[in-house]
């Protein structure tokens, strides 16, 4: 009887309802309310429902040693968390970007691919917030790449630069990624008049097949001689498009802007779910990711609509400040938040379709950003 | 170090200077090529266009650079005086004149050899090529030649 006994209580000892802790139940919360958001309110769901759900996979308590945990190195979970650390996922999710994107716009008229650069200055600006609020600059430098708006670029620099972060960057990147029409609407009407928001903006003009063809090739030997680290996300972003431009390979673009990006998509935002057990996850620390994270948004925000105005002091041709807020590389929320907030003074300007050149110089802004990070920052991690 | 001692302390100041500079001017030249990209494809769907462009260039060139490509002949007194004919003639016309137009006036006011002196006025580069499909008179090579 007592052997008996004895086995249930070591059984109950081994039960999540024994070992769970504060800080599990909070993340389980956490990961509830990422579910909810992004299935109830549409808040980029196919990163929000994974990565939810990831929390509640990492969050159950568990017996260490049996191999179950994502930190534990037996574990499935941490197999697969290798694509994540070793940043081979970002890459993946890239193809598929690459796949699914249309250069049209920033072709017909490159002059908005500043709006793109001017954005990635909130990057820089929060690096050195961050510096000073005391963190190394290896990790500085991945809480800066939030303010690029670009999940993957963020999760892959920080796998780089200082994998403990990767968690944390990683939720607070695709959380704001998420909150890209609450967070950008007040900026944009703080920082624009009703005038400059009424601006319309000249019809692009027809982009050849050929062009289109050609700018991928350029645009990735033209960046990564430049900036050389940025090669494993530029080069599959723009081999993802000269897949889907060649036309003869459709059949491989349809796959990576289809199976392969969304097989990518769904293991790199369970496993970095996952990754935020409460004991590693709620640190002073995450408080202080999650805040610089915000104001790296904002003031890239900020930076790109106060550079469209900067440009409209010598454009003959009048850019609407708004497309500057698209910027920020969260491919195609930032644009369509331009696009509302120029419809909501004028119904019958479109701004979606201008707004998505500088989204898409946002994305190889980002990209060429988190590789000058990754160079500048190579003494710091060696 | 926290505040501007940590940020000074790891070279802050310069990396985000240098980070948003190598961002900005990757995005510019990008922007630069692209621009252009349309016009250098345009040339290559339509290789005429190369042509032309250096034909042109290279009759502004002539026009230009006329003197080194023309010869320096030594003409008799007789073709001067067609040579001073032909230049009167010249000025009745328009600056850029048709030299079949300069041929015919030749013929009918009767200047001696005219194919044989206009040739020798081509030569020298008293006459010379406009690069639009006319002719003007070289001043300076005829009072070198000439006067």
């Amino acid at each position: 009887m007592e052997g008996l006994f004895g086995l249930f209580v070591e059984f109950w000892h081994n039960t999540g309802f024994y070992l769970v802790d504060y800080r599990n139940i909070i993340m389980i919360l956490i990961g509830m309310v990422a579910i909810y958001l992004g299935i109830a309110k549409d808040y980029e769901p196919l990163l929000l429902v994974p990565i939810g759900f990831g929390m509640l996979i990492g969050n159950i308590p568990i017996f260490k040693g049996l191999g179950l945990g994502i930190y534990e190195s037996n574990s499935v979970l941490h197999y697969l968390y290798f694509g994540v650390t070793q940043g081979i996922y970002p890459p993946l999710v890239f193809l598929g970007i690459g796949a699914m994107t249309d250069f049209s716009t920033l072709l017909a008229r490159p002059v908005l691919m500043l709006l793109g650069a001017a954005a990635q200055a909130g990057i820089f600006i929060t690096f050195l917030g961050a510096l000073a609020l005391g963190f190394a600059p290896n990790e500085a430098a991945s809480i800066g790449i939030i303010g690029g708006a670009d999940g993957p670029t963020a999760i892959f620099l920080t796998a780089k630069l200082a994998p403990a972060l990767i968690g944390p960057i990683a939720v607070a990147a695709y959380s704001y990624m998420a909150l890209v029409p609450v967070i950008q609407p007040p900026i944009m009407r703080l920082l624009t008049t009703r005038k400059e928001r009424l601006i319309r903006m000249e019809e692009p003009r027809e982009v050849s097949k050929r062009e289109k063809m050609v700018f991928p090739i350029v645009a990735f030997i033209l960046c990564c001689f430049l900036a050389p680290a940025a090669l494993p996300l530029l080069g599959m972003l723009m081999f993802g498009n000269v897949l889907k431009e060649a036309i003869v390979t459709e059949r491989l673009a349809v796959t990576a802007r289809t199976s392969l990006i969304d097989i990518a998509t769904i293991l790199l935002g369970v496993t970095v779910g996952a990754s935020t057990q409460g004991d590693v996850f709620l640190t002073p620390a995450s408080v202080k990711i999650f805040v610089l994270g915000a104001l790296s948004f904002s003031i890239a925000t900020a930076c790109g609509l106060l550079f469209a105005k900067f440009m409209n002091l010598f454009l003959k041709d009048k850019i609407n400040p708004l497309l500057g807020a698209a910027g920020v590389s969260a491919v195609p929320d930032s644009a369509r938040v331009v696009h509302i907030v120029g419809q909501e003074e004028d119904p019958t300007n479109f701004l979606l379709m201008h707004a998505m050149a500088p989204n898409v110089s946002g994305v190889i802004g980002s990209a060429i950003a988190a590789g000058v990070l990754w160079s500048l920052m190579k003494s710091f991690i060696q | 170090m926290y505040g501007l001692e940590a940020i000074n302390a790891n070279n802050g100041w310069a990396i985000c200077v240098v980070g948003i500079s190598i961002v900005f001017s990757g995005l510019v030249s990008l922007s630069l090529v692209i621009s252009q990209l349309h016009k250098v494809l345009a040339l290559y769907e339509n290789p005429s266009k190369i042509k032309a462009f250096f034909k042109t260039k290279k009759t502004q060139k002539q026009v230009e650079d006329g003197q080194d490509t023309f010869v320096d002949l030594v003409l008799t007194q007789s073709q001067k005086e067609v040579s001073k004919q032909f230049a009167l003639l010249v000025r009745t016309m328009e600056d850029h004149f048709s030299l079949p137009r300069l041929l015919h006036l030749a013929k009918i006011s009767g200047l001696k050899d005219p194919y044989s002196n206009l040739n020798n006025l081509l030569k020298i580069g008293i006459v010379i090529p406009d690069g639009e499909g006319f002719f003007t008179l070289n001043n300076d090579r005829f009072a070198q030649f000439i006067e």
